[in-house]
C-alpha cells in the first residue's frame, strides 16, 4: 500500500526588517555588523506562514507589509499535507504560539519558523538567523536597550491570524 | 544513539504482531502541544509504534499522523526505514476527526487551495483616514484625552449649567454631552462661563472627574500611560487650555494631522499609524462614542501640545522639516527616556515624532510624558524606529554630532535650544555618544567628507571652510549642502 507520496516545497522567506538599515547602523550603534533583523516565514503550500505579536498568522507568500523577502531559503520538501499542517498549526497557535507569548528575543518568529521547518523537513533554519538575538544582546547596546526591546511586538500587517479553529481563514 | 545493527531483521513489513525484539529505542514524540518519550523496539513496525503512542496520549490510531524528516511515516513502513532511532523526535499530529482520513497523505483534496482567502486584507482599511487617526493620533499621550476631556468636561458643564449634582448626575452628564456634542456653539458658551473655566484651572478637580468615568478607568487599565499622564499636573493644565480655545484646538489638530501624514510617509510609518490607531484609538473611540453617541470632538482633547505655540493664535512658525533637526534628539531622546532634567513645560507632541517643534525639544525632552509615549510607540514598532534612522542624513549627523559638541552648537542641524543650553546640549551629545557605542568614527569631518568636498571644488565652490560647515550641516550631503551655500536653506 503505497498511496501517492507528493511532496511538497518548503521554502524560507527571509525579511530584512530594518530595510538595509541594520546593515548601515549596527557597527555604528552596536559595535558587531548585522547584515539585517531578520524575519523569517515559512511558505509552503502556497501559502506563507509566520509568527508575530498576533499569533500565527498566513497570507500569500509575499504579501505583507514587509513586500517582497531579502532572500528565499529552499529547505527542502516535505509530505505533510496541507490539512495536517494546518492541524498541526492550529494546535501550534492554541498552545505554545499564541499571540501573548511573543517575545523579542525569545519566542519569535525565527523560533517558530525553526520549528515549523522541523516539522517538515526534519531541517533547521540557518543558524546565523536564530543567533541574531544573541548576537545583539552581547552588545552593550543591545543591554541597554533590551527593556525597550522586551515590549517590542513585531506582527507584520497583512495577514490572518489563526484563532485555533481549523479551517478558520 | 543506540545504533544497534545486529538485531534481527524481524517484523519489518506489514507484521502487526508485537514481538519485542531487538533493541529497545527511545524516541520523542513531539505534538504541538506536549511531547513524551516512547520506547519501542527499533524494529517496530509504524503501526506498531501508533499502538504505543495511541496507548501513551489516549488518542485513536486512526487519528495519529506521524512525521519525521519530512514524511509521513505509514502504518506499512518500519521505524529503521525511516532512519528513527534513539533520541530522535518524531513529530505528531493528532486530527481532530473532522475526516476519518489515513494516517497519511492521500487527502488529495490538498493542493490547489493556493491562493485561497487567507485576507491578506490588504492593510489600509483600518487605518481608518490620517486625518482621523490625526485628530486623535498621537500614542498614548494623545488618545486619552479625547473621552478624557469631554467627558469630565460634560460633567462640568452639566454641573454648572444644572446648578449642582444632582442624584441622576450620571444622566444628566450623558444628556449635556449628547447636547453638547450637537451643538459645538454650546461648547464655546459652556467655556466661557466663569465657572467652569474656574474648575477647567483646577487640575486636581479636573482630574477626578476624568477618573471617576468607568470608562477612562478602563481604558487607564489598558494603558497606563493614561493614568501618568492624569497625574501630570502640569500636562492636564496645559490640555485644559487647549481645551478651552477651540482655534488652537483647531491648530493643534492640523498640527497632528501633518505630522502624521508626515509619519505616513515614511516607509514602516503608515504601519505605525496603522497601529496606532488600532491599539489605541479604536478603544478610545469605541469607548468615547459610548459615551457621546457621535464622536465629531473626538479631536477636541486632542493633545498635549498645548505649550508649543503661543496660546490662541494661529500658528506661524515654518512648517516642521521632517528629516531636519528633530531626530537627533529625538533619537536619542527614546534611549535616554529615563526623564532626565529639563522641564517638561512643552511637551513634544508625540503623535509627530518627526515633525516636532524645534523649540520644544530642548525643554521637554527627556522628561516629557511625550516623549515617553514615543519611547512606547517605539518600543511598539521597532521598524519606526529604523525607519525614523533611516532619514537621510541621521547616521552622519550622528556621528558629527557626537564627536564634536561645538558643531552640534553651530549646526543648526540640532536644536536651537540645545544650543543655548549647555547642560542639554551635553546630555544630548552623550545620548549621542552612547549611541555611536563603542564604535565611533574617529575621522574628522575633513576626512569624512574628503569626497564631497572635492566635489565641491570640482564644481567651484571654492571656500573650503564654508563647504566643509555645509557638508556638515547636510550631514555629507552634496547637493543639499550645495543649496546651503547658495544661500537657499530648506526650511
Amino acid at each position: 500500500m503505497d498511496p501517492n507520496n507528493t511532496s511538497y516545497a518548503v521554502k524560507l522567506y527571509v525579511y530584512d526588517i530594518s530595510k538595509g538599515m541594520a546593515r548601515q547602523l549596527s557597527p555604528l550603534m552596536l559595535g558587531i555588523q548585522l547584515d539585517g533583523i531578520w524575519h523569517t516565514a515559512i511558505v509552503v503550500h502556497g501559502e506563507e506562514f509566520f509568527y508575530g505579536g498576533d499569533g500565527i498568522t498566513n497570507c500569500r507568500p509575499g504579501g505583507t507589509s514587509l513586500g517582497h523577502p531579502n532572500s528565499i531559503i529552499d529547505l527542502g520538501t516535505t509530505e505533510v499535507t496541507e490539512e495536517i499542517f494546518m492541524e498541526y498549526l492550529s494546535s501550534l497557535g492554541e498552545s505554545t504560539y499564541r499571540g501573548n507569548q511573543y517575545h523579542l528575543f525569545e519566542w519569535n518568529c525565527n523560533t517558530f519558523s525553526n520549528e515549523v521547518a522541523q516539522f517538515l523537513t526534519g531541517s533547521k533554519i540557518p543558524g546565523h538567523i536564530t543567533d541574531l538575538p544573541a548576537e545583539v544582546l552581547s552588545t552593550p547596546f543591545g543591554q541597554a536597550l533590551r527593556p525597550l526591546l522586551d515590549s517590542i511586538n513585531i506582527a507584520p500587517q497583512g495577514g490572518n491570524t489563526f484563532n485555533g479553529h481549523y479551517g478558520q481563514r | 544513539m543506540a545504533d544497534n545493527g545486529g538485531a534481527d531483521p524481524v517484523n519489518n513489513n506489514n507484521d502487526t504482531t508485537v514481538g519485542l525484539e531487538g533493541t529497545i529505542i527511545k524516541v520523542t514524540v513531539k505534538t504541538p502541544k506536549d511531547k513524551e518519550e516512547i520506547a519501542i523496539s527499533e524494529d517496530a513496525s509504524v503501526t506498531q509504534f501508533k499502538e504505543e503512542i495511541s496507548r501513551r496520549f489516549k488518542a485513536k490510531q486512526d487519528q495519529l499522523v506521524l512525521i519525521f524528516a519530512g514524511k509521513i511515516l505509514k502504518d506499512g513502513d518500519s521505524l529503521n526505514q525511516h532512519g528513527i532511532k534513539d533520541g530522535l523526535t518524531v513529530h505528531l499530529v493528532i486530527k481532530t476527526a473532522h475526516k476519518a482520513g489515513d494516517g497519511a497523505s492521500s487527502s488529495s483534496s490538498v493542493t490547489t487551495q493556493v491562493g485561497s482567502s487567507s485576507g491578506n486584507s490588504s492593510g489600509p482599511s483600518s487605518a481608518a483616514h490620517p486625518s482621523t487617526v490625526g485628530s486623535t493620533g498621537g500614542p498614548a499621550s494623545a488618545p486619552p484625552q479625547t473621552p478624557n476631556i469631554l467627558t469630565g468636561f460634560g460633567g462640568l458643564s452639566s454641573l454648572s449649567s444644572m446648578g449642582m449634582g444632582s442624584a441622576n448626575f450620571m444622566e444628566l452628564q450623558q444628556q449635556m454631552q449628547s447636547q453638547l456634542m450637537s451643538n459645538p456653539e454650546m461648547l464655546s458658551q459652556i467655556m466661557e462661563n466663569p465657572l467652569v473655566q474656574n474648575m477647567m484651572s483646577n487640575p486636581d478637580l479636573m482630574r477626578q472627574m476624568i477618573v471617576a468615568n468607568p470608562q477612562m478607568q478602563q481604558l487607564m487599565e489598558r494603558n497606563p500611560e493614561i493614568s501618568h499622564m492624569l497625574n501630570n499636573p502640569e500636562l492636564m493644565r496645559q490640555t485644559m487650555e487647549l481645551a478651552r480655545n477651540p482655534a488652537m484646538m483647531q491648530e493643534m489638530m492640523r498640527n497632528q494631522d501633518r505630522a502624521l501624514s508626515n509619519l505616513e510617509s515614511i516607509p514602516g510609518g503608515y504601519n505605525a499609524l496603522r497601529r496606532m490607531y488600532t491599539d489605541i484609538q479604536e478603544p478610545m473611540f469605541s469607548a468615547a462614542r459610548d459615551q457621546f453617541g457621535n464622536n465629531p470632538f473626538s479631536a477636541l482633547g486632542g493633545n498635549s501640545d498645548g505649550g508649543v505655540q503661543p496660546s490662541r493664535t494661529e500658528n506661524r512658525e515654518p512648517l516642521p522639516n521632517p528629516w531636519g533637526s528633530t531626530n537627533p534628539s529625538e533619537v536619542g531622546g527614546s534611549t535616554g527616556t529615563t526623564g532626565s532634567s529639563a522641564t517638561g513645560s512643552t511637551t513634544p507632541n508625540v503623535s509627530n515624532p518627526l515633525g516636532v517643534n524645534s523649540a520644544s525639544l530642548g525643554n521637554g525632552m527627556f522628561s516629557s510624558p511625550g516623549m515617553q509615549s514615543l519611547m512606547q510607540q517605539i518600543s511598539e514598532n521597532p521598524q519606526l524606529m529604523q525607519n525614523m534612522l533611516s532619514a537621510p542624513y541621521m547616521r552622519s549627523i550622528m556621528q558629527s554630532l557626537a564627536q564634536n559638541p561645538d558643531m552640534a552648537s553651530q549646526n543648526p542641524a540640532s536644536s536651537p535650544s540645545a544650543g543655548e543650553n549647555p547642560a542639554q546640549q551635553l546630555m544630548m551629545q552623550q545620548m549621542l555618544q552612547m549611541f555611536a557605542g563603542g564604535n565611533s568614527s574617529s575621522q574628522t569631518p575633513e576626512v569624512q567628507f574628503q569626497q564631497q568636498l572635492e566635489q565641491l571644488g570640482a564644481m567651484g565652490f571654492i571656500n573650503r571652510e564654508a563647504n566643509l560647515q555645509a557638508l556638515i550641516a547636510t550631514g555629507g550631503d552634496v547637493n543639499a549642502a550645495i543649496e546651503r551655500l547658495l544661500g537657499s536653506q530648506p526650511s
